[in-house]
């Protein structure tokens, strides 16, 4: 990798370095816009500065546009001010004719961008690096956002540390996360870079026009033909953490004299990576739109995009597993076959999304925006399946040392000499090891293959999860006075997805049957009970023999009806900026069981109950009600309201303060929801909407390039459930995990600073996120067997929220810690340790210092992330897996501890340069990540469900939790032409 | 410009260039093969069982090759992460330790053991008047010295030590017609050619009793006396019939429950041995769920005679015939069986496995007793 990236740069360097100074001198000019709507800022000042001094001003005309003449070859910096907006500068090397800046943007001071998206960076058209990790260049406004929207996306970092639920992405005036699980769907446009760069973006609680949204933001993504900027642009981008090779082409028209805008874009993804094998991309995406304006009034516009592709996926794995590969990069999702390396594990999507858009502007204090949207197409997920077979991964617990041998005596593990063929083959140099490492493909085959009647004991299966979305949005900005405009608008949304698992490959076989193997574990005598699709059993009796592209195992639809109305005042005056919004909303959702299962059977058409040979195979629940896996389940029902308010004022000199509130109420989802979709229609009891209060207060200041902004924010959530299915170990069953009443604190400061160095083009600048995330409730826990639908556990999760620490009196001769006891005998408790919410640091910093002249720029930063913590298990923390109570603090203290990754330190660095050539511009971008090769920092992970019980039965100790690591050194460039 | 192009293009080329192994994408029915080995024996499974001394199990530590036909399944979940091999002069266990056994080692498939690095060691050996022999099997050491084998296990001992040779004809089970063929309670694979084989034992007839070993919650320790009832003669039984209830081969989960929760064991006392808590399983009655108790599958022996010679038939609850009822004119001892299985010895005492429902005929007709 090092030997091509270097041969590569010295190739890039030798070639482009002459070309830099051939062009002759000139001037300046462009078109300021307003980023959010993309409309022309008419009056702003430009003004244009040599070394600090200024040289010039104009102000732009009624199209956003300016002229500057008459400057000389070198390095100018202009500043771009107008009222209501963030100013900005720039830095331009003039070397000879007019330079064409194209669009600059400009943030309204209410609306900071916050490009954390991951998708962009920036959006100036000076540069056009195409890339979700390139570099940033020249300038941003919001220093905080812009450089943790870019640069933290390594760690998974996440704003406040909320979920990305929380955050709002609509798509030209659609909120699209979602339906189901309320995920942000950036996935859908993967690849269209160049589409869906224009967009307007809201921090915090701050209000969009498109939108009330929530308390983590809002994103509007045009993508409408008319946004996408003009002319034609291809780029190329290689990398060595995600994929080999990115090829884009877009072009845009812009809008023509005669009304009309089109536009397409087309890209592709090809390939593997350094550092995760198995890991790939094979994936294409293509945007095509049109759009026509009628009169000075009225836009329409129709565009259609989607990213039919196929991506290998990653698998997290134990400590134990990476330290025997000695590489903590190690995936265990492939293996050979036939000499190819093969993933089990592929994302297959194709999601094509129709937007139908328009847009009424009658006068420039009105626009009203209508938008029909439909989503529809197949998302699946490939994995393994087996029936009554070897486990195939290979990093199954059993394939591994611990599993014959363990130093705690206490678990009866203790074969050290298994342990040693087990590490064997798990370390031993040869290909002929390969199959102890990675899946054993060449097995699978041979064990259906031989397989006496051509079942397949193993297949590989596509989970699926499709989704159509229809949705109608409309949304008014009236701008009434200079003081007040208001914002406002309704939406719809109706949505089915069908939830099912089919034969990908059957893997040499002929067919897989369509039985429930853990059905089996408690039912195997009962041939009607185990049938996923108990009404072809009956018809046929027998089950069902699956072939490739078969529905099997569970098959049902998601109903999701959304309906909202939300509003929004905003008050102006002076540098007084205010606003009041609210929001209702009404949520219902039901499933529909489209397979019965011998499970839960439910009653026949006729309401009766199923008997099958004399076994009733009807099931009831203890409340009486019938539990059945097919028709339609009863219809969860919510309505929800929120508030937020704001108010900031900015005053002369570039100072700006500002806070927000919030109070929101949000429906849960249906995967929160049903207590085993996959297995029958049964809700979670208990279920609610969700709450969440939030404010933040802010300061930003803004002048002559020094930019700095400090929030200090306050979130607490609750009312939130979850559910989880399982095997647990001290049931031999598996269950589901249904937990509700959860609740927690978010609260934090973020400061972001960057300051101009007396060097012209070179700043420093930094970042600092500072927050404590952490669970605050004790949530209730209901546990079911996923076979019977029996309640097992019915109590609360009682060290879900922290671990306690008791009292050591003194310690044994073995050295094991005595816990002191109060009178009554009960142990003593001198505090708790606080559990964290997961999947971010919870500290960040960064210090770069940047360098930018005649279009180079530099930027070489470092990085600490630290207070990340690994995601918990709730069958940790109840009572019955710390066994014994409180009669047992050193079990309780060691199950309900959770474990805090290490800090972690980074060094990158970027360079990148463009040139304008006869009015083409091209350029190059390159950065390098993780230049220090630290390859042991943990971005995620999560611990195991299971338990082990120790020799004498009288504990449990967990299993060992499963990470994810951050690539090592890694590089990306991207070359690119605009036209 | 041009030399940008150049270069644009050499970059890309250089750093997009193909990765090191080709990826699969596309369905392909193409994968390396398992081809069937052929070893030369160097001992007979009767050999290599005298090379066993009770209570004293060994690793080799030598290329010691036995070879043998498979003759158990673990398809329908009577046997367990295990497979029996017999050659001429009798059979043994294998103890692999994984699970799906049937999916690489068919019936009758032949099969050769490297001995090297596994252990030899016995199963059920007992000393005393109401003890005697167990079975030889090949397995792992065990350090613990619980056992004097354990599960192999390791996938790579599995791969290179068990090879798969090639499918052969299941080989006829040996008919027994009396039990003079029967081996002693002292007899093991060394002395008796039918243990560890298949065989028919022909005219057995149920004697009304059965066994099961029942614990009040299987994720606390199993030896302790608290936790263990026993479906025994001595615990529960009442006049000849010593049978419990339990009118099937073995208890699934849910005929365990039935069973319970039907009453039929509440006489039987909480505890082992001579040892009891003073508790019967009505003790955990409550509201007629017997909370106290859990619900799990659970194996029973069945006890039938040959003559004078008791032979138990070993059936786990966790098969697919599991709940099978035994027909009433065998429950009532009117109606001989002739069963086909593994023969093996326990403590003394011999015990037949079978392999699935379809081992199971009258004698008098030679009928199935379960017709599919």
């Amino acid at each position: 990798m090092i030997k091509r990236l270097v041969l590569t740069l010295v190739t890039l360097f030798a070639v482009l370095t002459p070309a830099t100074a051939q062009l002759p001198s000139g001037g300046i000019k462009g078109t300021v816009i307003n980023r959010a709507d993309r409309s022309p800022v008419t009056g702003a000042k430009v003004e244009i500065f040599k070394e600090g001094r200024p040289s010039g001003i104009v102000s732009t005309v009624q199209d956003g546009t300016f002229l500057l003449e008459g400057y000389d070859r070198g390095d100018w910096m202009i500043m771009v001010t107008a009222q209501g907006y963030l100013p900005v500068q720039l830095n331009v090397t003039l070397s000879g004719g007019v330079r064409d800046l194209f669009n600059i943007g400009l943030t309204p001071t209410k609306a900071v961008e916050n490009p954390e998206d991951g998708s962009d960076f920036m959006e100036f058209d000076l540069a056009d690096t195409g890339y979700s990790d390139a570099p940033t260049v020249l300038f941003s406004d919001d220093v905080y956002s812009s450089i943790v929207g870019y640069s933290f996306g390594s760690v998974r970092f996440k704003n406040r540390g909320y979920n990305s639920e929380s955050q709002d992405v609509l798509l030209s005036g659609i909120k699209l996360n979602d339906a189901l699980t309320g995920y942000s769907p950036w996935s859908l446009w993967s690849g269209l870079n160049e589409i869906t760069r224009s967009k307007a973006t809201t921090n915090s609680m701050e209000a969009s026009d498109y939108a009330l949204g929530g308390y983590n933001g809002v994103t509007n993504i045009f993508a409408n033909p008319s946004s996408v900027r003009r002319g034609l642009r291809v780029s190329a981008l290689t990398n060595s953490a995600m994929y080999r090779l990115r090829l884009m082409l877009t072009y845009a028209s812009g809008k023509k004299d005669n009304g009309w805008s089109y536009a397409f874009s087309a890209s592709g993804r090809f390939g593997g990576n350094d550092w995760i094998q198995g890991v790939f991309y094979r994936s294409l995406a293509y945007y095509a739109g049109v759009e026509k304006t009628f009169g000075d009034a009225h836009t329409l516009s129709l565009f259609t995009f989607a990213t039919p592709g196929i991506r290998g996926t990653q698998n997290a794995s134990t400590q134990e597993v990476y330290d025997l590969m000695g590489d903590n990069m190690y995936n265990s999702n492939w293996g050979y076959q036939n000499g190819k390396r093969r993933n089990s594990r592929m994302r297959k999507t194709f999601e094509p999304i129709t937007v139908l858009k328009y847009e009424f502007t009658p006068s420039d204090r009105f626009r009203s925006m209508t938008t029909l949207l439909w989503r529809t197409g197949k998302n699946g997920y490939t994995a393994l399946d087996w029936y009554d077979a070897q486990d195939p991964r290979p990093d199954y617990y059993r394939n591994l040392p611990s599993y014959a041998y363990m130093e705690e005596e206490d678990i009866d593990r203790s074969n050290p000499d298994k342990a040693d063929w087990m590490r064997y083959a798990w370390t031993a140099s040869g290909s002929e090891f390969d199959k102890y490492r990675h899946v054993d493909w060449d097995h699978l085959y041979d064990v259906n293959a031989s397989s006496p009647d051509g079942r397949s004991k193993y297949a590989q299966e596509e989970r699926h999860v499709d989704q159509n979305d229809i949705n109608l949005a409309e949304s008014i900005k009236w701008r009434a006075s200079d003081l007040f405009t208001l914002t406002a608008g309704v939406t719809l949304k109706w949505n089915r997805t069908e939830n099912y698992k089919q034969i990908c490959d059957l893997l040499g076989g002929k067919y897989f049957l369509n039985i429930d193997s853990f059905a089996e574990r408690d039912f195997a005598v009962s041939e009607a009970r185990v049938q996923n699709d108990l009404d072809y059993w009956i018809r046929h009796g027998e089950a069902e023999k699956i072939t490739t592209g078969g529905k099997y195992g569970y098959d049902y639809i998601a109903q999701v009806r959304r309906a909202g109305l939300w509003a929004n005042g905003a008050f102006h005056k002076g540098g007084f900026d205010a606003s009041v919004g609210v929001s209702a909303g009404y949520d219902a959702f039901w499933r529909e069981g489209l397979m019965r299962k011998g499970l839960f059977a439910g009653t026949d058409d006729a309401g009766r109950d199923i008997i099958i040979d004399g076994v009733n195979l009807t099931t009831r629940d203890s409340k009486g009600r019938v539990v059945t896996s097919k028709g339609k389940s009863e219809v969860s029902r919510f309505f929800t309201g929120s508030a937020k308010a704001f108010a900031g004022y900015t005053f002369v000199g570039g100072h700006r303060i500002w806070a927000d509130a919030g109070f929101f109420n949000d429906a849960p989802t249906f995967n929160e929801a049903f207590v085993s979709p996959r297995t029958r229609n049964t809700l979670m009891d208990g279920l609610t909407t969700k709450k969440t209060l939030s404010g933040d207060i802010n300061y930003q200041f803004s002048h002559k390039g020094y930019n700095a902004r400090l929030s200090l924010y306050y979130t607490r959530i609750w009312d939130q459930s979850d559910v989880m299915s399982f095997y647990d170990d001290s049931q031999h069953s598996f269950t589901n995990f249904a937990m509700t009443g959860i609740s927690q604190r978010h609260m934090g400061l973020e400061l972001g600073v960057s300051v101009p160095l007396p060097l012209q083009g070179l700043s420093i600048s930094g970042v600092l996120s500072l927050g404590e995330h952490i669970y605050n409730s004790r949530p209730h826990m209901v546990q079911t067997i996923d076979n019977s639908a029996e309640i097992i556990r019915d109590e609360e999760v009682t060290w879900w929220d922290r671990t306690p620490i008791y009292k050591i009196a003194g310690y044994s001769p073995e050295g094991t810690p005595i816990y002191d006891q109060d009178i009554n005998g009960n142990f003593i408790i001198t505090g708790y340790k606080k559990h964290y919410v997961a999947g971010s640091p919870q500290v960040a910093a960064q210090l770069s210092l940047n360098y930018n002249i005649r279009y180079w720029f530099f930027e070489i930063n470092g990085q600490c992330f630290a207070r990340s913590f690994l995601d918990m298990n709730p069958l940790y923390r109840t009572d019955y897996a710390c066994r014994g109570g409180d009669a047992n603090p050193g079990i309780i203290e060691e199950m309900t501890a959770q474990e805090e990754f290490a800090p972690a330190f980074l060094l990158n660095a970027s360079v990148g340069k463009s040139w304008f050539v006869k009015g083409n511009q091209l350029g190059f971008s390159l950065s390098l990540n993780n230049m220090t090769n630290n390859k042991n920092v943990k971005t995620g992970g999560y611990e195991q469900t299971r338990l082990i019980a120790s020799s004498g039965k009288d504990r449990y100790y967990r299993f060992d939790p499963k990470y994810f690591y951050m690539p090592g050194f890694n590089y990306m460039l991207n070359l690119y032409f605009r036209f | 410009m041009k030399k940008f192009l150049y270069s644009l293009a050499l970059a890309c080329a250089v750093l997009s260039s193909c990765d090191i192994e080709p990826l699969y994408i596309e369905s392909d029915l193409r994968w390396k093969k398992y081809e069937p080995q052929t070893l030369q024996p160097t001992h007979t499974i009767r050999e290599l069982s005298q090379m066993y001394q009770p209570g004293k199990p060994f690793v080799v530590n030598r290329d010691l090759i036995v070879g043998g036909q498979v003759v158990s399944t673990d398809q329908p979940g009577n046997f367990y992460k295990s497979l029996f091999l017999q050659d001429e002069t009798g059979g043994l266990e294998l103890k692999i330790g994984r699970n799906g056994l049937y999916n690489d080692y068919k019936q009758g498939q032949w099969v050769y053991v490297n001995c090297r690095d596994l252990s030899i060691g016995m199963y059920g050996y007992k000393t005393g008047s109401y003890g005697g022999s167990g079975m030889v099997q090949i397995g792992f050491s065990d350090p613990t010295g619980e056992y004097e084998t354990s599960y192999i296990e390791s996938p790579l001992l599995v791969n290179t030590r068990i090879i798969r040779g090639e499918q052969g004809t299941m080989p006829e089970p040996v008919a027994v017609e009396s039990s003079g063929q029967l081996p002693k309670s002292s007899d093991s694979q060394a002395t008796h050619s039918l243990l560890g084989r298949l065989v028919t034992l022909r005219g057995l007839y149920y004697a009304k009793e059965t066994f099961v070993l029942l614990y009040l919650d299987s994720t606390k320790d199993k030896k302790l006396y608290t936790n263990r009832v026993f479906l025994s003669d001595t615990n529960g039984a009442t006049g000849d019939d010593k049978t419990h209830g339990i009118t099937t081969w073995a208890m699934s989960k849910s005929k365990m429950t039935e069973y319970l929760c039907a009453g039929l064991w509440d006489d039987c006392k909480v505890g082992s041995g001579s040892t009891f808590t003073g508790q019967t399983l009505a003790d955990f009655r409550g509201d007629g769920s017997y909370p106290g108790v859990e619900k799990a599958a659970y194996s029973v022996s069945q006890y039938f005679t040959m003559g004078q010679t008791s032979i138990q038939v070993r059936t786990s609850g966790f098969c697919k015939f599991a709940d099978l009822e035994m027909p009433a004119d065998v429950l009532s001892g009117r109606r001989a069986l002739d069963m086909t299985g593994v023969l093996t010895i326990y403590q003394g005492s011999l015990q037949l496995v079978v392999n699935s429902q379809d081992d199971w005929r009258y004698s008098d007709t030679g009928k199935k007793l379960y017709e599919r």
